[in-house]
């Protein structure tokens, strides 16, 4: 089965931030009133109700003029979800055949051990439900055959939905474009360290990602993967191996003298 | 023959003790209904997912007020003396009732005395990493990262001992439970398993 994808090309984003009122509007999310920073930028972070940004990531170019590398940030539904892997409420966080990474908030518990896991801080907390909120790329737009909502909104063709091996030959292609156009280092994220991710970015700069706001190297945290793997293990081994020692240690001795008996002395 | 019962637990003593077990039993189960999701189906039988996330945290809050009082009324009795930790190199002669070259106990010997010092040092663990995990919103990421792993290996130890403490008080040692429970011990339980202790109680 073809996976589905969302491609932002950050070369043609023009920040007129269509796609974050398609968000709110689809989703049906309340508007968290922030304080101004100096920035364009809509809020400083997402937020449990806000789950797409345009960062206004301020650069200054060579010739000392200011720049921004403008970047779309929401979930990047990685291949293997940090999220997922962290979660203790079975079902609450899933991963569909076509690739989406999804929240079932009737079941999420509100640990908050998916924001902990997620590789690129993207899970938001709510203080009213106590729940976990991100962008599902539009799971139920996806799933009658329309487009996520940010790439029906957005007037640039700068969003495009599709399969994800479709998408990274698009990708691809657009970053030669970039690069006979004079962006020597322009080229795809879509990070190894997640397996890879169902948005996938075109970058003028690939080698430094940080400069739109993406991490360079996303990996599941380590003490994250030794929780949910070998401590586990060890941990059953020990909840086991010490009611079976106990077992057959009353097999093999059996219970310690009462000093009661028949011919002791008290 | 009907000894005479003597006096081993208080009554201050034995409420708190059961105390702890409960909100111990109870943090343990809602725990463990977290650490896999094969054992999920605990969360359910304790009132759901949200309410198990919800009650944990206070259940181990009052588990570590519980090892705090504990701490207060037995610390000064389970300092290891030097027969302790004779007692506790030859443990394994202990386990499997060799006890001739023993030295005697007290009234804690070795063993009690190290499960004590470990519960009091791994409910500190657990309650510093559980408060972090309690309140993901306030906390630094590294926090969050450091109290995710360090919190279920601690819980493990701990339950790990308390599964070893919960057979040395039932099956593997008769008389202890009732020690326990009602208080008291038979003068031939105390002789053979705490001496220097009742000789020091018969002194008075």
């Amino acid at each position: 089965m073809h996976t589905v994808a969302k491609l932002v090309d950050t070369s043609t984003c023009i920040g007129c931030k269509a796609c974050e009122v398609a968000c709110q509007e689809w989703n049906d999310q309340d508007f968290t009133i922030s304080g101004f920073d100096g920035s364009y930028q809509t809020l400083p972070d997402l937020e449990h109700n806000f789950w797409n940004l345009i960062k206004f990531n301020e650069l200054s170019r060579e010739d000392g003029q200011m720049t921004w590398n403008m970047a779309k940030y929401q979930c990047m539904h990685c291949v293997d979800p940090g999220c997922l892997r962290s979660c203790p409420a079975p079902g609450a966080i899933f991963q569909q055949k076509d690739g989406i990474v999804d929240f079932n908030h009737d079941l999420c518990i509100g640990c908050g051990y998916c924001i902990t896991g997620c590789p690129f801080d993207v899970p938001r907390l709510s203080p009213n439900s106590k729940k976990v909120y991100k962008c599902s790329l539009c799971s139920d737009r996806t799933a009658v055959g329309l487009e996520p909502a940010c790439i029906k909104a957005c007037p640039t063709n700068c969003l495009t939905f599709g399969t994800r091996e479709d998408l990274i030959q698009i990708a691809n292609a657009r970053a030669g474009e970039l690069k006979q156009d004079g962006h020597a280092g322009a080229g795809i994220y879509n990070p190894e360290g997640v397996g890879g991710t169902h948005v996938l970015y075109v970058l003028k700069d690939a080698a430094d990602p940080e400069s739109y706001g993406l991490p360079k190297d996303p990996k599941i945290p380590w003490t994250v993967s030794l929780w949910q793997g070998p401590v586990k293990w060890l941990g059953n081994l020990l909840f086991t191996g010490g009611i079976l020692g106990a077992f057959f240690h009353y097999l093999r001795y059996g219970p310690k003298p009462t000093g009661d008996e028949e011919g002791s002395d008290a | 023959m009907q000894a005479r019962p003597v006096h081993r637990f208080s009554f201050a003593e034995r409420a708190i003790h059961w105390l702890a077990a409960l909100s111990f039993l109870y943090a343990a189960l809602s725990g463990l209904a977290l650490w896999s999701h094969h054992l999920y189906w605990l969360a359910t039988v304790l009132g759901g997912g949200v309410v198990t996330r919800w009650g944990h945290p206070w259940g181990g809050i009052v588990f570590a007020l519980l090892v705090g009082a504990m701490f207060l009324i037995w610390a000064r009795q389970m300092r290891l003396d030097s027969d302790d930790r004779t007692w506790l190199r030859h443990a394994k002669k202990y386990a499997v009732h060799d006890e001739a070259g023993l030295p005697a106990a007290g009234r804690f010997n070795g063993g009690q005395k190290m499960l004590f010092w470990g519960q009091v040092v791994l409910t500190l663990l657990l309650l510093a990493s559980g408060v972090v995990l309690w309140f993901p919103e306030w906390m630094p990421r590294n926090f969050r990262l450091a109290a995710i792993l360090i919190h279920p290996i601690v819980a493990a130890g701990s339950i790990g001992m308390i599964i070893l403490h919960i057979y040395m008080g039932t099956a593997a040692v008769p008389g202890s439970f009732r020690a326990m429970i009602r208080g008291w011990v038979t003068p031939g339980w105390a002789t053979s398993h705490h001496p220097k202790w009742y000789r020091e109680i018969s002194k008075n």
